[in-house]
């Protein structure tokens, strides 16, 4: 039962919450409208307006994150938080007010610290940022270089090229070691499988001619073979036996026939479908 | 049955569905509209007064213009009222729905003699007038414009446009035409007298055939009307045939205009076959069109006139004269009138030419042909490869002899610039086409004709082969041959000189002599020096459209075309020196250049880099010595050996092992610099940097197995990728020679592509084959010969081509078999398959198959998707549209060039700006980069570490060794920032944030702005950027429909950015720009 209320409760102030959003839309929107650069004092007044629009911000970020870990005790702190949320956009003129929020949510955020590192640098920074909104290029956040340290950015880059050239010699070691290793592990599995087939008891013979071996097991493609590209093909066709037409036997002949007529009923069905499509997509007004 | 049997045929399907578009059926409300204005116009009509006295008062500059003597007469009301044209016969095909009507001139109004000197027009012209003042005050007409008769100024017609409007034709006008049956003698007529008395030459007159025949053509409209409402009445098929052609020239704007066809003169050759027999009642309208071009292309009646069978007494004499006085005769049925008297000799050629173009399509492509024909535009700026534009305003030079004798001035002067251009251009042009349309509508033609000069007069050039066009000595005649000198003098004036040629011969002659990279506007400087010289036109008054986009393809002043040859030569020594390799186990077999630098399709080929020789330096040290050199990909095939590694890491290994013992053997034997890592080698040689690749020959095997066998794919994915860009390289190789100009329209296409920030979506191999496909598969145009153009075509083509329902097939030289082109069809059908219901979502959403990929596997696989295209495609066509517009009105501002090259960043939602001046190769940014909307929200502080010079320290410091360890090689900042940021960018549904880690901006100067949509979905985010050197890289949200939200509260939007090396996380809070909100 009081699950119930409490549900409703919290779907009001949801709902209250949404139409609290629509109404600073609204509200925004008419700013933009009457936005006038050369009349100073209505874009103070805009700033001033922006600075408690931030908060917000702000304000339900962090909720939306505390919602995730303490839905039951935040009820109380979201439904403050809402009255709050209603009084910048109504009463933004006075920076006062909007200040003295600001101090209450870095104080809420420290309460977050405790849940996540991170979180209290990020709303430090946030509050930081809007108290520079005085100016709107302060709100830029500045960058680094990256110069004073190697680990990102073009230093970074930088390093990552020289290191990749440590001179002919080097890469060559690097890779007869690799080749060696990796010759060795090899070795090594094929001696575990040896091992594993003895153990069995029995091993299988593989048809092992005398010859180097020049095809592929896998495809049965000729390798190590000195041939250039054009002649791929004479060798395949070379290769291709004596085989059986398909259409020696009559029924063979019958069922291609019959694919083949299949083949163009589907055809014809998908030209259509096609034409369809394109009907769909105006294709065939000429301009 | 029957119809089953039809609708077998994909493109009578298609046909079908064509007409279904286009044909405006008379409906109910259509023809009420119809009546309703034509009774408006007859009450109106009917409200003149009788006896009126209408003297050349009414409209004193058109009779004074037009030249005549006198034209006073009582208005009598007309006697016939009635609709004509193609509303009669049913045909009006979308969208020109104008319906004329044909208002007959009483015969009272005008005297025997008035045929002569123009009086008959000026009369015809004050009849209109009244008519047009009583209709003005008519309430149920909205406006009433003068326009003119297929572009005859001496004969205005009256446009009428109803105060009542319907959606089915929403332009809906009345074309008012007047008539004159048997107003005249015909025999006064006649073709070889002469009816206008100014006319002479040293005192003996002249005949006047067009004048005359443009009389009798009124004289005979009636007659025309009737005839042609008889044979199509009840002939749906022949009706449905006139709307094919219309439809067919319409899309050809070059032979549809005022001096080659219209939709009656279409109409009148139909039912000239009709009654001859070549089209009978059991034939299909597409049967019949197909007759009809073959007619018009083919027949080897033109040349000695078309006559109805009715006119059997006109004489074989008579035929000969008649066939002298016009280029083109079809007499119409009833009397000798020439229906075609205003079609030229340039238009007619050019008219059968389309003609069997597009027989050849038919023949060619079956039902995909249907496309080339019927929704292809082939108009002027993509039909020709060289425009010229005259902006004639004012000139005098036009009407200097008047402005109409027995043709009009603005005729007259169309046939002097093509002679003109004809003559100075010889050969080097295939065909000359100039057009002046005089748009009369809105204009007061009372006022005289010093205002139909408005539009600019069109020159549409087409060349013949790249030698003969851009040739650069065109020889005259022998310094004996007198006459001829004389008259080449007088032709060339300054610019003609005698020469003495290696045959010992010794000739008048002209040289435009250029650099290899200017070749292309030989072309340009003839006409401008022959415009100039004869017609007294200054040179701003001629635009050319040649070479307004050549500045987005020059690097520092100058085409780095320039150094093709030279950089083929230093391949050259290299694939010598790799060959002679005597100190690696395997030797090397093959050398191949993979490189687009080394097939002239690159965007910037390399210049020669002084520090990049084996010895010294090549020439003096710049100021801006480049600090980074871009390798050139080259492929090499070592001889077969048993001993290769089974396993493919092994295989790499080896094949790096093998390129180091290469590049070694390279730099002790040759003194070349090699620059190893682990994956790749590269050499320098005297200015360039090549970079080195093994293809193994097992590679090779996967032509045949790779689709097969799964396992072999992914094995050999290294090797195959080789195997396409060396199978690619050779393909397109062998399109430079025959088609000089593939090359420059690769590379402006390329540029297009890449600063639009597209370098992502369309690899620099997709580009390259599109281009080719404009180049092998031509038709319906001819190949293209110029730069503009044939950008112009790619653009259309990638805006236009229907990707998701047809693969595109590029068949080099015709070498595909009608099984490989099955197996491409059945591929592409594979693609397709899954996708039947939803084709938002197709892989690959460009299906390119050549001959050695018939599955796009090569370069299209998982790029662009469905959602790159669509939006490439509307950038194409936006591209395409505004290209069309610069080639062909008067825009003479370069600023709207740029626009073509200039991208918006309001399609992106949030856009990253580099400090360009870190950038590997800062003269390739073609303008830096500004956005000057949204807002700023981080902002980094340019590295030092890196530049893109070298600073003048390490230049003075002449320690050249060191100097040339600093080259990097290869090292591209944008490249890394992009992987970098792709690879920090998450989006994690379970805190519903869009995260970037912006990777530490050494170099960066990072902007957010535009967030248009308040409430997007998002899943991905997608990068779009240039590689060619551009300063941008735009960023935006992709909506494809996941549950993951962005995190927006009112109109604000949170972006987090991670910092993971500081462990700092900022929330960045940026309001909505205002522009966005909307």
């Amino acid at each position: 039962m009081r699950n119930l209320e409490l549900d409703s409760k919290r779907m009001k102030s949801k709902k209250k919450r949404r139409e609290n959003d629509v109404e600073v839309e609204v509200k925004n929107e008419e700013k933009s409208h009457e936005r006038n650069p050369g009349d100073g004092k209505k874009k103070r007044r805009r700033e001033t307006k922006n600075n408690g629009e931030l908060v917000t911000v702000s304000e339900a970020n962090s909720l939306v994150e505390a919602e995730t870990v303490k839905k039951m005790k935040k009820k109380k702190k979201q439904r403050k938080e809402i009255v709050a949320k209603i009084a910048p956009v109504e009463e933004s003129d006075q920076v006062d007010d909007g200040s003295a929020r600001q101090s209450g949510k870095s104080m809420k955020s420290k309460k977050d610290k405790k849940k996540n590192k991170m979180k209290p640098v990020v709303a430090s920074e946030g509050v930081g940022m809007q108290r520079k909104t005085e100016k709107q290029e302060e709100d830029v956040y500045c960058l680094s270089s990256g110069d004073e340290d190697c680990s990102k950015g073009m230093k970074k880059w930088l390093t990552e090229y020289n290191e990749s050239r440590p001179g002919l010699r080097a890469l060559q070691q690097r890779i007869d070691d690799f080749i060696i290793s990796h010759e060795e592990k090899l070795e090594e599995e094929k001696k575990e499988r040896e091992a594993q087939a003895a153990d069995g008891g029995w091993t299988v013979v593989v048809h092992q001619r005398g010859r180097k071996k020049t095809t592929d097991p896998e495809s049965g493609i000729a390798v190590g073979s000195a041939v250039p590209v054009a002649k791929v093909d004479d060798i395949t066709t070379k290769k291709k036996r004596n085989e059986i037409g398909v259409d020696f036997y009559r029924f063979q002949k019958r069922e291609a026939h019959m694919n083949e007529i299949l083949q163009l009923q589907s055809k014809f069905e998908e030209d259509k479908k096609r034409i369809q499509q394109l009907r769909a997509a105006r294709k065939f007004r000429p301009y | 049955m029957m119809e089953e049997l039809t609708a077998l045929d994909p493109m009578t399907l298609k046909v079908s569905e064509l007409l279904k578009e286009v044909h405006l059926q008379t409906s109910s409300s259509f023809t009420k509209l119809v009546e309703d204005t034509v009774s408006a116009i007859r009450e109106s009509i009917n409200q003149i007064p009788e006896g009126l006295e209408v003297t050349a008062k009414e409209a004193r500059g058109f009779v004074r213009d037009i030249g005549a003597d006198k034209a006073e007469f009582k208005f009598k009301r007309p006697s016939y009222i009635e609709v004509c044209g193609s509303y009669s016969i049913n045909c009006i095909a979308r969208p020109d729905t104008g319906v004329d009507i044909l208002l007959r001139l009483p015969k009272e109004c005008f005297n025997e003699k008035d045929y002569l000197n123009h009086r008959y027009h000026a009369k015809r012209f004050l009849y209109l007038c009244v008519i047009k003042k009583f209709l003005k005050s008519s309430s149920s007409i909205s406006k009433v414009e003068w326009s003119t008769f297929q572009n005859e100024a001496r004969k205005p017609v009256l446009l009428v446009y109803p105060a009542n409007n319907i959606s089915e034709a929403p332009e809906f006008f009345v074309r008012v035409i007047p008539t004159a049956k048997s107003l005249f003698d015909v025999s006064r007529l006649d073709l070889r007298r002469n009816n206008i008395r100014a006319l002479n030459q040293d005192g003996s007159t002249l005949p006047s055939p067009r004048y005359n025949t443009s009389i009798l053509e009124d004289m005979s409209l009636e007659e025309n009307n009737e005839f042609l409402r008889k044979t199509f009445a009840g002939w749906k098929e022949l009706g449905e045939a006139l709307i094919l052609l219309k439809v067919w020239a319409r899309q050809r704007s070059s032979v549809y205009v005022h001096d080659c066809l219209n939709g009656f003169l279409l109409a009148i050759i139909l039912s000239y076959l009709a009654t001859h027999e070549k089209i009978n009642k059991t034939m299909r309208p597409l049967q019949m069109f197909r007759v009809t071009l073959d007619f018009i292309g083919n027949s080897k009646l033109w040349a000695r006139g078309l006559y109805f069978h009715k006119n059997v007494t006109i004489t074989k004499e008579d035929r000969m004269k008649n066939i002298e006085s016009f280029p083109v005769f079809l007499c119409d049925a009833h009397s000798s009138t020439n229906l075609t008297y205003r079609i030229s000799k340039s238009a007619f050629s050019e008219l059968q030419e389309e003609a069997v173009i597009t027989l050849q399509c038919l023949g060619k492509f079956g039902d995909g042909a249907f496309e080339d024909i019927f929704t292809t535009n082939v108009d002027f700026s993509s039909k020709y490869d060289h425009h010229i534009r005259l902006n004639l305003k004012g000139s005098k030079e036009v009407f200097s002899s008047g402005f109409c004798l027995d043709d009009e001035c603005w005729r007259l002067y169309e046939k002097q610039v093509h002679d003109l251009l004809s003559q100075g251009l010889g050969d080097r042009t295939k065909s000359v086409r100039v057009i002046w349309r005089n748009s009369s509508s809105g204009c007061s033609l009372e006022k005289g004709f010093s205002t139909l000069d408005r539009e600019p007069l069109i020159v549409g050039i087409s060349m013949s082969t790249p030698e003969k066009a851009f040739r650069v000595v065109d020889i005259g005649p022998d310094a004996e041959d007198r006459d001829a000198v004389l008259k080449f003098r007088k032709f060339w004036g300054e610019k003609a000189e005698l020469r003495r040629f290696q045959d010992g011969r010794i000739a008048e002659s002209t040289v435009w002599e250029t650099k290899d990279w200017t070749k292309h506007l030989i072309l340009k400087r003839i006409v401008e020096h022959v415009l100039v010289r004869h017609l007294s036109l200054s040179e701003t008054n001629i635009t050319q459209i040649v070479d307004q986009l050549d500045f987005s393809l020059l690097h520092g002043g100058t085409d780095p075309v320039s150094f093709f040859p030279n950089l083929l030569g230093t391949f050259e020594v290299l694939e010598r020196r790799l060959r002679s390799i005597e100190d690696v186990p395997l030797k090397i077999s093959h050398v191949q250049p993979l490189d687009p630098a080394l097939r002239s399709t690159s965007v910037f080929p390399p210049e020669p880099h002084p520090l990049a020789n084996e010895k010294g330096s090549g020439g003096k040290l710049s100021k801006l010595t480049s600090s980074c050199i871009q390798p050139l990909e080259v492929m090499i095939q070592l001889e077969g050996s048993g001993n290769w590694p089974k396993d493919d890491v092994a295989i790499q290994k080896t094949k790096s092992a093998f390129l180091l013992k290469i590049g070694e053997s390279l730099q002790s034997n040759w003194g070349m610099r090699c620059d190893a890592t682990e994956d790749e080698v590269v050499v320098l040689l005297s200015g360039y940097a090549f970079r080195l690749k093994i293809l193994h020959e097992r590679a090779l095997a996967l032509v045949n197995s790779g689709i097969a066998n799964q396992r072999a794919k992914r094995v050999f994915g290294a090797d195959k990728s080789l195997f396409f860009e060396s199978q690619h390289a050779s393909m397109i190789k062998g399109l430079l020679k025959p088609y000089p100009a593939y090359g420059p329209v690769v590379r402006l296409a390329k540029r297009w592509v890449a600063s639009h920030l597209f370098s992502a979506s369309l690899a620099d191999e997709t580009v390259e084959l599109l281009v080719a496909y404009l180049f092998v598969k031509s038709l319906p145009f001819k190949t293209p010969c110029s730069r503009i153009t044939g950008f112009l075509r790619f653009l259309r083509l990638l805006a236009d081509y229907d990707w998701a329902f047809s693969p595109m097939v590029i068949d080099m030289k015709d070498d595909l078999s009608p099984s490989d082109k099955k197996e491409i069809e059945d591929n592409f059908r594979l693609s397709r398959k899954g996708y039947a219901g939803n084709m938002q979502n197709i892989s690959p959403a460009m299906f390119l198959a050549t001959s050695y990929d018939k599955a796009s596997e090569a370069w299209t696989s998982s790029s662009p998707n469905s959602m790159e295209l669509k939006r490439l495609i509307a950038y194409a066509r936006s591209s395409a549209n505004l290209l069309t517009k610069l080639i062909c009105q008067d825009e003479s501002d370069s600023l709207r060039w740029e626009c073509l090259l200039r991208t918006p960043f309001n399609n992106y939602d949030a856009v990253v700006l580099l400090h360009g001046d870190k950038l590997p190769f800062p003269r390739h940014l073609l303008f830096p980069s500004l956005v000057n909307q949204g807002r700023v929200v981080a902002r980094g502080n340019a590295s030092k570490s890196f530049s893109p010079f070298f600073s003048s320290e390490d230049l003075r410091g002449r320690n050249l060794q060191k100097l040339k360890d600093k080259l990097m090689v290869d090292f591209d900042p944008l490249r890394l920032y992009v992987t970098d940021l792709k690879a920090s960018i998450s989006c994690d549904p379970s805190n519903h944030k869009l995260s970037f880690n912006l990777p530490p901006c050494s170099c960066v100067l990072t902007v957010f702005s535009f967030f248009r949509h308040l409430q997007r979905e998002f899943s991905t985010v997608k990068l779009w950027y240039d590689a060619l050197g551009g300063d941008a890289i735009g960023l935006t949200w992709d909506r494809s429909g996941s549950k993951v939200k962005l995190f927006i509260f009112s109109n604000k939007l949170v972006v987090s950015v991670f910092w993971p090396f500081k462990v700092v996380n900022l929330f960045l809070l940026l309001a909505v720009p205002e522009t966005a909100a909307r």
